[in-house]
């Protein structure tokens, strides 16, 4: 009884560490959070988990830096990518509780599009899905500009292990689709910051890209495309209307690469993209989720808003790649080049 | 007597500059500093997928360097004016960006100033 006792006594440290360790805290969840930078606001989905090696935590799918000090201390480090193309931190250091969490963050790395600090704030996240009472659908024809607001531009994914290897061979610059002129295809293309024109017609919605000068169709009144259709970068896309909100989910893709880090989508990927109207209708918002369990653990999400602009044309969009060949020929690197031809698509 | 002007510009390092970078910026370009240089452009590749000019820039032994300046895709470019004709083959020039890594002479424009007094911002249209 007493060796019981005493074994008993010793297993309660072990116990607290399983506890600890295993159990979900009080942070675990999903959480909806804001940022504010000086001129705009970003919003993204914060996944947190407690597990065996500790707390991780990913924004947008994409793997982030997470710590908890003290009572309820928190600092998350999440890496981005500037419209320039240069890659930085941001650290958001606060307070949490139960269902709420703030404080402020700032901007880390060299980076050419800078941050002030700000605040930033998280909630918890409730799908509520509102059924809206509007019997026809909002007019988003026209044509929209791009702004710079909502999307975090989460760099990093968190890839499997397939896309890992993947990523490992691909070569930044020199195998990337557009830079050669080649179709750079969905997801990319629609975050990209050109605007885009979309013009409704009977059972088809089409959007007209400017950059690639690129064509989409967006099919309102069939669910399969016609038989021998073949597999593109644009892929097959399909709408319905949920009340006020365009969801679009296309399938039918070719490989591509879904950002310029070179991550890796595979033919079996689904894009799901939720379009919507502000409230004075002046801006349209997407949410384009990448569906691609072969290559990523986390659906990676990005978030667009474009304004209406009736002074702005599509321009047309042509493409010599001369300005990628001839320098690779000057700097020897051709050779290299085509010696990786099996490794592009 | 034209010299690299190898200027560090902080304070450009805090003026919001958003242009359109469709390849890997982090490989190719340095965001830690900016140069100015002044020159004469050699070569025009007024295309897309990004606009490139050859310029000719005498260095600190009076000796011709050629460096390799990348723009924006020319539909950005076109929406402020930066048309073809704006600068051409002979033109002097002066121009602030980000250099390449490791001593590359490569720069990613951020600002071109012309020999008429006008400037040409690489900036992409936020709205």
């Amino acid at each position: 009884m007493n060796w019981i006792f005493k074994n008993k006594l010793s297993l309660i440290p072990i116990l607290l560490l399983i506890y600890t360790n295993c159990m979900p805290s009080e942070i675990d969840g999903i959480w909806r959070i804001s940022l504010q930078d000086s001129n705009r606001t970003l919003i993204g989905d914060l996944e947190i988990e407690t597990t065996e090696s500790g707390l991780i935590g990913y924004l947008e799918g994409g793997p982030i830096d997470i710590k908890i000090d003290g009572e309820n201390s928190i600092e998350i480090i999440a890496d981005s990518r500037d419209v320039r193309g240069f890659i930085f931190n941001r650290r958001m250091t606060g307070t949490f509780e139960e269902n709420f969490m703030s404080g402020t963050y700032q901007q880390e790395g060299a980076a050419a599009q800078r941050e002030e600090p700000g605040p930033w704030s998280a909630v918890r996240y409730e799908n509520k899905v509102v059924e809206s009472m509007i019997a026809e659908h909002p007019d988003i024809t026209g044509t929209w500009a791009a702004t710079q607001e909502l999307d975090f531009r989460k760099y990093t994914m968190s890839l499997t292990d397939k896309g890992e290897n993947w990523l490992e061979t691909y070569m930044p610059y020199y195998d990337q689709p557009d830079v050669r002129c080649t179709s750079i295809g969905l997801p990319a293309l629609i975050t990209y910051s050109f605007p885009f024109e979309i013009i409704e017609s009977e059972g088809r919605l089409t959007m007209l890209y400017e950059y690639q000068s690129k064509v989409r169709r967006i099919w309102m009144e069939k669910d399969e495309p016609s038989e021998f259709m073949p597999p593109s970068r644009m892929g097959f896309s399909v709408g319905k209307w949920e009340g006020s909100t365009l969801v679009i989910k296309t399938n039918l893709l070719e490989k591509t690469i879904r950002d310029f880090r070179g991550e890796l989508v595979s033919e079996n990927a689904t894009i799901e993209e939720r379009y919507f109207l502000s409230d004075d209708g002046q801006n349209l918002n997407a949410i384009i989720i990448l569906h691609d369990a072969e290559n990523y653990k986390k659906a990676p999400i990005r978030r667009r808003q474009w304004v209406r602009n009736k002074a702005t044309e599509i321009f047309p969009y042509s493409c010599d790649p001369d300005s990628f060949y001839i320098p690779m020929y000057q700097e020897n690197k051709m050779q290299m080049y085509i010696d990786r031809s099996e490794l592009r698509f | 007597m034209k010299k690299i002007i190898c200027i560090f510009l902080f304070v450009i390092q805090f003026i919001s500059i958003e242009i359109h970078a469709h390849h890997s910026f982090t490989a190719e370009f340095s965001a830690e500093r900016v140069i100015e240089l002044s020159g004469v452009i050699q070569e025009v590749w007024f295309k897309n997928p990004h606009v490139r000019y050859l310029l000719q820039v005498e260095d600190e032994d009076d000796k011709n360097v050629t460096w390799d300046l990348r723009g924006s895709p020319v539909v950005w470019l076109a929406r402020k004016g930066w048309t073809k004709d704006r600068i051409k083959k002979g033109d002097e020039i002066t121009v602030s960006g980000y250099p390449g890594h490791d001593g590359k002479k490569m720069l990613s424009i951020i600002e071109v100033k012309l020999s008429d007094g006008s400037t040409l911002i690489d900036k992409a249209p936020s709205r």
